[in-house]
């Protein structure tokens, strides 16, 4: 296993190490595409913890990105706490509402727990839109975030946030590495390939399932404030279903449980889009069609997991 | 009293669109065990082939029930070559894939059809021309229903009720129910599997179409992304009567019908479609296969 994996990941750290120098030769306008595609990597790989790696149907999944970019932004704006402050109370909020939510409704079979996750996206956006508490600001979100410091220093520049996003996104693929060979990342193996062999020998579906899907969740919380951080305004439109389609697309076309591939449907879905901003009004026809074409000439997705020895 | 007459019959008229939406996804879902998503959109694309129709030819002085008659079997039928279509192109090569390459298929789906309504028609809301259909409106008890409405209600209850009796009493129906039991004991009897997927993605877009086409006359508008809310809304009534069931479709779309006009009544329209989805999630937390579904919970 370890001679199988290990030189992909070499390559993946000297890849990464080589991004951070990106600042140096890309104009403002890359460096924030760049970062944005460091945060929707972020999500997109905690969309994976639970779809590709726990085989659970998740449809929901920007409702989690949500209530990180939320809990920065209403913190930080309502109550003047220090972005770096809110960022625990991000990913912690967002985690326990995963497994709050996963808890009755994990052992629902598959479709039927798609469904129940488009549900939850649903009802959420809604309570944020109807400004839930007075808190959420409605339609409209919470503009004016601030700047998050570090030991006194201002993450200002669109450069420090970039290193900021990308420091961050090494350390979720650090997790997600060490995901493969920890006991849970064994455990939701075992679980995926054949649940009751894997509960004769000792596994807890249930916990293992509800403790995947908070894992999930709570990444996808830390990239919520990454997010809010990175756009400085929060609102509804940017945790709808269609946002929550586009994580579960990139999972699928990329390769579930791949890494690489993961980080190769981001890029697909998310910063080529920005790339043809004029031809916005095509985009998602084009988007169509491509998935379409990906699912048909690739079912197993565009750069699947490597089989592991077992 | 009034007012609760008046709730039960926008209830059966919204409910009869729901229930002939539903049974697409329903049949589609009993076949092949795929949540075909892009099913709602092709309803919607129907009440776009069908106002086309309708606006068209309004000037050459055609009578309207002819012409609403026209623009109904036109749709029909170009939503049920779109429908047969999709599931050539986008579904049957994935058919021995993992069932999330079709999922994410159909997703492609919708948002192809989606915003190639969009990049046809436009992204602003169609309105529908008036004066097609009588304007008639009875008054019953204190309750008022339209010529449109008693359309509805009895347009959707003789096709439900002819693809009831299609489906239980005919060979082919017979051959369709055997297929969505098991498709390789199916096929050992003889049945042509591929020709009964393909006419479940002729009944059942075709239903849509009718439904999607009373969508517009009814509200009198069309909007792209209206196959979404609409949509949801159908299969959200399929899951409440147990997907893949045929009559639970049916019970599910009227409840789900009744359930929105009466909460409409009491409960904010801001919180309308999560109050819906609260309903369906406590359904399936406490009946997981729907009403009328075999109970199928995973044991976890």
């Amino acid at each position: 296993m370890m001679r199988r994996t290990l030189p992909t990941a070499a390559i993946g750290a000297v890849l990464w190490a080589g991004c951070l120098a990106l600042p140096i030769f890309l104009d403002s306008a890359w460096i924030s595409i760049a970062a944005i595609f460091a945060i929707y990597a972020i999500v997109a790989l905690s969309q994976d913890v639970v779809l590709g790696r726990a085989g659970l149907y998740d449809m929901g999944h920007a409702v989690y990105f949500g209530i990180g970019a939320y809990a920065t932004a209403v913190l930080n704006v309502g109550f003047g706490w220090p972005i770096l402050a809110t960022l625990p109370v991000a990913i912690v909020g967002a985690a326990l509402v995963g497994a709050v939510f996963a808890a009755p409704i994990i052992r629902l079979r598959g479709d039927y727990l798609l469904v129940a996750t488009i549900g939850l996206n649903a009802i959420f956006v809604l309570a944020m839109r109807n400004d839930l508490g007075g808190l959420t600001g409605g339609s409209d979100g919470i503009p004016g975030l601030g700047v998050p410091s570090l030991f006194g220093l201002q993450i200002e520049s669109q450069s420090a946030l970039f290193w900021f996003d990308w420091v961050l996104l090494g350390v979720v693929l650090l997790v997600m590495r060490n995901l493969d060979r920890c006991e849970l990342g064994r455990a939701l193996r075992y679980l995926k390939q054949d649940q009751l062999a894997a509960s004769t020998l000792g596994v807890d579906a249930r916990r293992t399932k509800i403790l995947a899907f908070a894992l999930g969740a709570g990444l996808a919380g830390l990239a919520g404030t990454l997010f809010a951080v990175q756009i400085s305004t929060v609102s509804p439109s940017s945790f709808v279903f269609t946002e929550s389609v586009t994580l579960f697309a990139i999972v699928i076309v990329g390769g579930q449980g791949s890494i690489p591939g993961v980080l190769l449907g981001t890029a697909l879905m998310f910063v080529v889009p920005q790339i043809f901003r004029e031809f916005a009004q095509y985009r998602y026809f084009i988007f169509g069609i491509a998935m379409i074409a990906v699912m048909v000439l690739r079912p197993q997705g565009l750069w699947p997991r490597a089989r592991l020895a077992r | 009293m009034g007012t609760f007459i008046q709730q039960v019959i926008n209830g059966l008229t919204v409910g009869g669109i729901y229930a002939l939406i539903a049974l697409g996804y329903t049949m589609v879902y009993g076949v092949l065990r795929l949540i075909n998503f892009a099913h709602g959109d092709l309803c919607i694309l129907g009440a776009f082939v069908g106002l086309t129709m309708l606006s068209g030819a309004l000037g050459g002085g055609h009578p309207g029930p002819a012409l609403v008659l026209l623009a109904f079997v036109v749709a029909v039928i170009a939503i049920s070559v779109a429908g047969v279509a999709l599931e050539f192109v986008a579904y049957r090569p994935l058919r021995k894939a993992d069932r999330l390459a079709a999922v994410v298929s159909a997703l492609g789906a919708s948002m192809l059809i989606e915003n190639g309504i969009m990049l046809i028609w436009g992204p602003e809301v169609r309105v529908f021309p008036s004066g097609l259909l009588p304007a008639t409106t009875w008054h019953v008890a204190g309750a008022s229903i339209s010529f449109v409405e008693v359309m509805i209600i009895i347009v959707s209850v003789v096709l439900m009720a002819a693809l009831y009796g299609f489906v239980n009493h005919t060979r082919f129906g017979t051959a369709i129910r055997a297929a969505a039991i098991d498709q390789d004991a199916a096929r050992l009897m003889g049945i042509n599997v591929n020709r009964v997927i393909s006419s479940v993605f002729v009944i059942g877009p075709a239903l849509g179409a009718v439904g999607g086409l009373f969508i517009g006359l009814y509200y009198r508008e069309a909007y792209f992304t209206m196959g979404w809310t609409y949509g949801l809304n159908a299969f959200i009534a399929a899951i409440i009567g147990g997907i893949g069931n045929i009559p639970g479709a049916m019970l599910g779309g009227v409840l789900l019908g009744l359930f929105n006009a009466f909460a409409a009544g009491y409960v904010s329209s801001s919180w309308q479609n999560a109050i819906t989805f609260a309903l369906l999630i406590a359904i399936l937390l406490i009946r997981p296969s729907g009403l009328l579904g075999e109970r199928v919970a995973e044991k976890v």
